[in-house]
């Protein structure tokens, strides 16, 4: 994005601030509905930051992380989980198959730590403070949420770089553009590192929350299970994007959007072979915990919900589409997996959190709003990106001004 | 009180390595179905 | 917490454990950076709060009614306008009531999570926050085992709040306000060498009087605030189950795997890298480079 504004020759800058109108239709369903969101989620936001977080969020003393810690930064993060296991595929194994898909996963990461990582500004009680961990003057090395922000902000620049050819083009700068390219294996290569690190370091934040997280729940695999969820959730979030895109975009990008049903096949064979590991680790945690007698109570009941209904299940409906190309069935196994996420995230951060508490934490609907807020947030710049940018194969959608100043 | 009385914390072990093994021949079963899919019938 | 403190901090567990009064424990009672703590004795305590008017005058927080004797109806939590509070209970052998306030551990959870240092164990024991660092992520909430610190929801620039062991009384060489202020004893500053062993005395010469167990001696790796009770300490609103292990000691493994897996990956991945290029090679793919041209491939239309 640097070259965005060094390079700025008249023309370039024109360019931009013409590429800026909107473009299509206005009175889509999607804008109807995002707009008034996002304003009420701005209101809600001004409260927020004049009068405390408790003006607006079900926040207590017995339950300090709630929906937007649990949701947004917990399970968005893992969602993004795609980008790395893809780029790992691409550039680390060179499996070019997957190429077309890479820059739109690689946006879609981007975005997703823009904004669900993001988040976590709106729910620290001092955010003007959050440069102190970072410029040094209160380096809290000892902990894990040090590491976990740092990962945040490294891996957000390493996906900058990694997305960046694409700006280049869209800019028609070309020079810049080999650079950045060059700098891709090793910002590939940074990424998994910090994906690895951070996906599991989400989870070992709540290694600290012993006393409180439900017996059935708490194991000091938390880090492993995160990581190795992360892959099959990213996974799932391609398949599941691809086929919003691919029926949404029609109207930006005609055909070019979807069409990678064949790749498909292959997404959902890798989920199904990283969940079924992944169920394995859940029942070895079991067996090693051995808490036998508390599976016979609603907790247990729940437990067994997110792991047999939206693990083993969906690991098998998508060993079983994979198997017969079924499209279908891979969609229901991806939507199921995407929720068994969201539960098992809810679970550790939210729900079997502080299980004994007399009254239980539920969000406030305006602790709702704003992560809707957040979330079209996201898709509004999503959209507005690829339908500029060369993201998907073949949409080099405009012809870069002549000029090429660096 | 976990100081004064003996705590075996390899209790389960005999069991989590049967799980390993049948994980072990589980997972080939598993990934000789899903590959089944790519060679020509 | 330094090196220095923990082994210092072992060495005071191990000696205390054993009941050993070896030369080397011997060597630290003059130390005068052994961390300190308080004994609550609860069969002394007569339940008259004085201990929260002093707290609260000492820390400009709303000073409690105390003859409105209906705030002891329900078992009361520390909030974000009282560090302390004294509950009742009511057991098997009458009403005990029980002092409750940060335990100041010997390896706080809380200073664990804080990512800016603005929790911090001081080097005489009291664990404080500092205003300045804090950007109210809340995680010392979350991992704290005895759920103490408290966050204010309805201010705009909110703080934590907690008891700080009267560390700025402590620096002019006072005792806690609370202590100061309690009537009967029943609360008794010290050093947790001399607070164990007073601890111990008292169950030695009364037997029948006393639990056989000084809570704080080992909960979550040992605590600063040590509790006497002549019943089991379930009945009087602690946890029990919290194990023996110092918190910091769960995210311990994770923390050190960070560099090693730095150390490894990209290394790692750079080698998978190299041979995927050579099988391609091998393949015959059109060249081994990094980037092969297709016309589905935009990143190569330049
Ligand atoms: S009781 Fe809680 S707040 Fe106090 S030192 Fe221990 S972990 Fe920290
Ligand atoms: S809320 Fe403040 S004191 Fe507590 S962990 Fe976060 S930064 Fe540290």
């Amino acid at each position: 994005m640097a070259e965005a504004s060094t390079g700025v020759s008249g023309g370039r800058l024109r360019f931009i601030l013409s590429e800026m109108k909107p473009r299509g239709r206005w009175l889509t369903p999607f804008n109807v509905i995002s707009i008034p969101v996002i304003i009420v989620g701005l209101v809600i936001l001004w409260f927020r930051f004049t009068q405390g977080l408790g003006s607006v969020t079900n926040l207590s003393q017995a339950f300090p992380w709630g929906f937007w810690i649990g949701f947004d930064v917990v399970t968005g993060v893992a969602f993004a989980g795609g980008a790395y296991v893809i780029t790992f595929v691409v550039y680390v194994m060179k499996e070019e198959k997957y190429r077309p898909i890479v820059r739109v996963t690689v946006l879609n990461g981007f975005l997703a730590y823009l904004f669900y990582a993001g988040a976590l500004v709106l729910d620290l009680g001092r955010p003007w403070h959050i440069v102190n961990p970072i410029i040094g003057n209160s380096f809290g090395y000892n902990s894990v949420l040090f590491l976990v922000a740092w990962h945040f902000l490294l891996y957000m620049i390493a996906e900058a770089i990694e997305f960046s050819p694409a700006v280049a083009e869209w800019l028609g700068a070309r020079k810049a553009r080999r650079l950045l390219h060059a700098m891709t294996l090793a910002a590939v290569i940074f990424g998994i590192t910090l994906s690895m690190l951070h996906q599991s370091g989400l989870g070992a934040l709540f290694l600290l929350a012993k006393a409180k997280i439900h017996p059935l729940w708490y194991t000091e695999f938390i880090p492993i299970l995160f990581f190795v969820s992360s892959i099959f959730a990213g996974l799932s979030m391609i398949i599941f994007e691809g086929t919003i895109s691919e029926k949404v975009l029609k109207e930006y990008l005609g055909d070019k959007a979807g069409g990678h049903d064949n790749l498909v096949f292959g997404l959902a064979k890798g989920a199904a072979i990283a969940m079924f590991v992944y169920y394995f680790f859940k029942l070895l945690v079991f067996l090693h915990e051995g808490h036998w007698s508390e599976l016979d109570t609603p907790w247990g009941w729940w437990f067994l919900v997110e792991v047999l209904g939206l693990v083993l299940l969906p690991c098998i409906l998508y060993a079983f589409g994979a198997r017969h190309r079924s499209l279908g069935i891979i969609k229901v196994a991806a939507v199921l997996t995407l929720i068994g996420i969201v539960v098992n995230r809810l679970n550790i951060s939210v729900i079997a959190f502080n299980w004994q508490a007399p009254v239980h934490y539920i969000p406030s609907w305006q602790e709702i709003v704003v992560t809707l807020m957040i979330i079209f947030l996201e898709i509004w710049v999503f959209r507005w990106v690829v339908t500029r940018m060369p993201v998907y194969p073949g949409t080099n959608n405009r012809p870069a001004p002549a000029i090429d100043s660096d | 009180m976990e100081t004064y009385t003996y705590v075996n914390i390899f209790e389960t072990k005999g069991l989590e390595y049967l799980l390993l093994i049948c994980f072990l021949v589980l997972f080939i079963f598993f990934v000789r179905y899903l590959n089944a899919a790519d060679k020509p019938s | 917490m330094d090196r220095r403190n923990f082994l210092k901090t072992a060495g005071v567990a191990c000696a205390a454990a054993t009941g050993a009064r070896s030369a080397r424990a011997q060597e630290h009672d003059t130390d005068p950076e052994e961390f300190v703590g308080v004994l609550v004795d609860t069969t002394r305590c007569i339940g008259c709060r004085s201990c929260e008017i002093g707290c609260a005058l000492a820390h400009n927080l709303p000073v409690p009614d105390v003859q409105d004797d209906g705030a002891l109806e329900a078992v009361r939590t520390t909030s974000e306008t009282s560090w302390t509070v004294v509950n009742r209970f009511e057991t098997d052998s009458g009403e005990v009531f029980v002092k409750k306030q940060c335990m100041h551990c010997w390896q706080p959870a809380c200073t664990a999570a804080c990512l800016t240092n603005a929790m911090a164990k001081t080097a005489r024991g009291p664990v404080t926050w500092d205003g300045d660092k804090c950007m109210g992520c809340r995680f010392c909430m979350v991992s704290c085992p005895f759920d103490i610190p408290k966050f204010e929801y309805d201010e705009w620039n909110p703080r934590i709040q907690k008891c700080n062991l009267c560390n700025e009384r402590l620096e002019r060489g006072e005792k806690p306000a609370c202590v100061a202020s309690c009537p009967t004893d029943a609360l008794m500053f010290g050093t947790k060498r001399e607070l164990m062993e007073i601890a111990r005395t008292r169950i030695y010469a009364h037997p029948e009087r006393y639990v056989h167990q000084i809570y704080g001696e080992f909960e979550a790796g040992g605590t600063g605030w040590l509790y006497l009770s002549a019943v089991p300490f379930e009945q009087i609103g602690f946890r029990t189950d919290l194990g023996v292990t110092p918190y910091p000691e769960y995210t311990r493994d994770f923390l050190y795997a960070v560099p090693v897996v730095f150390f490894g990956m990209p290394a790692l991945l750079y080698g998978l890298n190299l041979l995927a290029a050579r099988t391609e090679a091998v393949r015959g793919a059109p060249n081994g480079a990094e980037h092969v041209p297709s016309p589905e491939n935009p990143s190569t239309s330049e």
